[in-house]
């Protein structure tokens, strides 16, 4: 589909092979179909067995659903209903974070958990702030342009139209977008809080263009999806189902169409045929903890740039003894995340950052390489919101403690606050590895090291100082700045050969074919683009391979043949 | 230029603006609490009691939220004297320098005897529980060290003393040496500010919204339109208030 002009918004585009937002209820949050859904016997292999209920398990699944595939998805974590169990509320948001133990290190050792892990059905994306940009046609060949990090073995124009699909899916909000490669959005822009104004207001003043968006939060009616009502509390799961998350834009259509989720049910193991060297299925333990297995045709590992490397790392054999995939110990590296340091600013009057989705107004003028900044590659920019627990973070980041906390906490709704995304380079030695502790299962848990390069120091360090001039700019009276990070992607590299990555273009895990990796995990690079669009777009054309059999289909068993 | 107490469209009484020989602004002379609790009564709103919204809130909420004020937990996870110990300090950080005060290590105890992880942990460190345990041997060991028995009895000046050592990780032997300082510090001090800041008494202070599920705001705030930031129910800050036209507006006279 292609959208051109703005004058064909909101409700009239609707999805052609999705039906999730009618299966929907307009005023309970919950499944409405999980009465029907399939229920497959352990006994027998199914097509596909999908580790991972997130942005890329669920929305392969549900593509490859539609062309007849039998899948189970196994998923950690549970079943959410957000009438049931999710709140408005910060702490009370706890459990929609993957919170059991792993270990950081390294000079620039990442903080986990709320900041960046999600689990359950849906996972990151029920609790990520709703920002949905496209990455650049320059994303894709890094290494040519800027000679810096890699070129990917896929393009830009490889993935245009499964940018577009999800866009209307979500479906995401905004103004049409000036970089990158031009585009419009389904849905019309939000309006925007007096907080975000003041951003605007600053960066206009230092020549910085911002736009609208772009979320993926419904600005209108669509299907059953209620609008937006602007109660600020997009990181702690959508109790509207206004903003989106595989569990309401794709789950259901998937459901509808023979796909069983197993919730609570924790991978351990891909087994592998020794003799053939092919994935046979998948070993998990379930809620009752008893030890089960799933045999399938085809496995695609979902869980993220953490847990996708531990499960291959974790699923040794005779054949392969360091783990799925890792023959030339690419397993677990190059993991990224993106520089986020945010600076809040201060105003004469209310602001009340507390009140609309936390993202607002952003802009990618700083997204492309400029050699007159002294580093490779850029950053985007963002209005962020946030909640009491979250600010009270900024005032700690700057030392504040006693009264001084106090002071900065009671100023509270005078504030707003900036934030960026800066790209940081892929380092082999940024990576996952088994750790010594084990978990509640008896398995090895991720140890994640991470050190910032010169350039990423560079690359943050000029960000910062534009968040700076912006607030200067736009009169504030006061600043506190975090550094912090955002997002994590990379560990199981694509690659052009079993050297670069330790999956081909089309996701195919190289030593076993017919293992496969559809999350965040896979990109070689990580844009100044917030992921979870991209890893939805990438699943999107991973099941456009498979179901068109683009994919050799002598690699995948004859029963993925319907 | 003489500065009004509650001039807050100025920034003078924050600290980082306010001259390098001149005190923090006392919180006691800002307005007492008026509707509902804040710690120690005092705040920014003091005709805003967040509690007064709860029948806007969706009932998991609401019951999510009621029970951090009328079922403070049991104390399960730390020792009687470890627990003293650490609510001193708790209270030192916070400024909870009098009553009404937030039982925030209640809450941290509830977590920790629950096994609640904030899914990390620094590969030079213990888990989380561990760490506040030594934590507390540690300021324990500190007070001994200016000769009282424990910090609950050491003075007020020693016990912010140590308290600032500990936020610069200055401090070593014993109990410090099995762990990294700074991160200890970090630890603690994130557990402690999401317990006192999940509190609808804190939101009162700072005047904070609350559970905006399932009505949502319709005045998110605009700087061009007089009035358009605060919903109705929003409490308003206590300053330019002309007290003819708010005498009248709390039907007070």
């Amino acid at each position: 589909m292609r959208l051109r002009g703005s004058f064909v918004k909101g409700a009239l585009l609707m999805p052609k092979d999705n039906d999730s937002p009618f299966l929907l209820d307009r005023h309970e949050r919950s499944l409405q179909n999980l009465d029907r859904m399939a229920r497959y016997r352990r006994s027998e292999a199914v097509d596909l067995v999908v580790v991972g209920a997130g942005a890329g398990g669920i929305t392969v699944a549900q593509r490859l659903a539609r062309k007849g595939w039998r899948i189970v998805i196994l998923e950690k974590g549970p079943f959410w209903d957000p009438d049931r169990d999710w709140v408005s509320d910060e702490k009370g948001a706890q459990p929609l974070y993957w919170t059991d133990t792993r270990i950081i290190g390294g000079n620039d050792p990442i903080e986990l958990g709320k900041n960046n892990s999600g689990v359950g059905v849906g996972g990151s994306m029920t609790h990520f702030a709703g920002y949905t940009p496209r990455f650049h046609p320059s994303d894709f060949e890094v290494r040519t342009r800027d000679g810096v990090a890699f070129d990917w073995p896929i393009s830009y124009w490889d993935l245009k139209e499964s940018f577009e699909r999800i866009e209307l899916e979500l479906p995401v909000a905004g103004q049409d977008w000036p970089w990158g490669d031009p585009h419009s959005y389904p849905h019309g822009p939000h309006p925007i809080a007096g907080a975000a104004s003041v951003a605007w207001r600053g960066a206009r003043a230092c020549g910085i263009e911002m736009r609208v968006g772009p979320v993926s939060i419904t600005n209108g009616v669509f299907g059953n999806r209620p609008h937006c009502i602007y109660r600020g509390f997009c990181l702690q799961g959508c109790k509207v189902n206004a903003k989106a998350s595989p569990l309401i834009t794709h789950l259901p259509d998937a459901i509808e169409h023979g796909v069983e989720v197993r919730a609570n049910c924790m991978a351990t193991r891909v087994e592998i045929e020794e003799s053939s060297g092919r994935a046979t299925g998948v070993a998990y333990v379930d809620g009752e903890g008893l030890e089960r297995f799933q045999p399938a045709d085809a496995v695609a590992v979902c869980g993220y740039a953490i847990e996708t490397p531990r499960l291959l790392l974790n699923s040794t054999s005779r054949r392969f003894p360091s783990g799925l995939g890792n023959a030339n110990d690419l397993v677990g590296r190059y993991v990224m995340v993106q520089g986020a340091t945010q600076v809040a600013a201060r105003f004469p009057y209310e602001l009340r950052m507390y009140k609309a989705p936390p993202p607002e107004v952003s802009s990618e003028q700083f997204y492309e390489t400029d050699e007159s900044r002294g580093f490779a590659r850029g950053f985007s920019l963002q209005t962020v919101g946030p909640l009491p627990i979250d600010w009270a973070n900024h005032v700690r980041a700057e030392g504040h403690w006693g009264q001084a906390l106090r002071e900065y906490m009671r100023d509270y709704n005078h504030w707003t606050v900036l934030a960026v995304l800066c790209e940081l380079m892929p380092l082999a030695e940024n990576r996952v590895t088994l750790s010594a502790v084990t978990d509640g299962y008896g398995l090895p848990v991720a140890n994640f090291t991470y050190s910032l390069c010169d350039n990423d120091k560079k690359n943050i360090a000029y960000a910062t100082r534009v968040m700076d001039e912006i607030w200067e700019r736009a009169g504030a009276q006061d600043t506190l700045k975090i550094d912090r990070y955002a997002h994590l992607v990379g560990g199981c590299k694509m690659g052009f050969s079993p050297e670069d990555g330790v999956v081909d273009s089309s996701h195919r895990v190289w030593e076993v074919p017919n293992l496969f990796v559809a999350d965040g995990s896979v990109f070689p690079t990580e844009g100044a683009a917030n992921p979870a669009l991209l890893i939805m777009a990438v699943s999107d054309r991973l099941a456009g391979l498979l179901a068109d059999k683009r994919v050799s289909r002598k690699e995948v068993s004859p029963s993925l043949r319907r | 230029m003489s500065v009004l107490p509650f001039d807050f469209a100025e920034a003078h009484h924050l600290p980082k603006r306010r001259l390098p020989e001149q005190a923090l602004a006392d919180p006691y002379e800002l307005p007492r609490q008026r509707r509902g609790i804040t710690p120690q009564m005092h705040g920014r709103y003091p005709d805003y009691d967040v509690l007064e919204q709860q029948e806007h809130w969706d009932e998991v909420t609401r019951r999510l939220v009621l029970a951090r004020v009328t079922d403070v937990p049991p104390i399960r996870w730390f020792e009687t004297a470890e627990l003293e110990t650490l609510t001193v300090f708790a209270d030192l950080y916070l400024a909870q320098d009098s009553e009404p005060r937030i039982p925030v290590m209640a809450f941290v105890d509830e977590k920790l005897f629950k096994g609640e992880l904030d899914g990390y942990r620094y590969f030079d460190m213990p888990d989380d529980g561990e760490t506040w345990r030594i934590v507390a041997r540690g300021l324990d060991e500190e007070a001994r060290r200016r000769g009282a028995e424990r910090f609950p009895l050491l003075g007020v000046d020693d016990q912010l003393d140590v308290v600032r050592r500990f936020a610069n990780g200055e401090l070593h032997g014993g109990a410090w040496n099995t762990l990294n300082v700074s991160r200890a510090w970090s630890v603690v001090t994130r557990h402690v500010l999401e317990q006192f800041y999940s509190h609808p008494w804190a939101w009162n202070e700072i005047g904070f919204g609350g559970p905006a599920y399932p009505r949502g705001y319709s005045r998110f705030g605009s700087p061009h339109l007089e009035g358009a930031e605060r919903e109705t129910w929003e409490g308003k800050e206590a300053y330019g208030v002309d007290p003819v036209v708010d005498t009248q507006e709390r039907g007070l006279e």
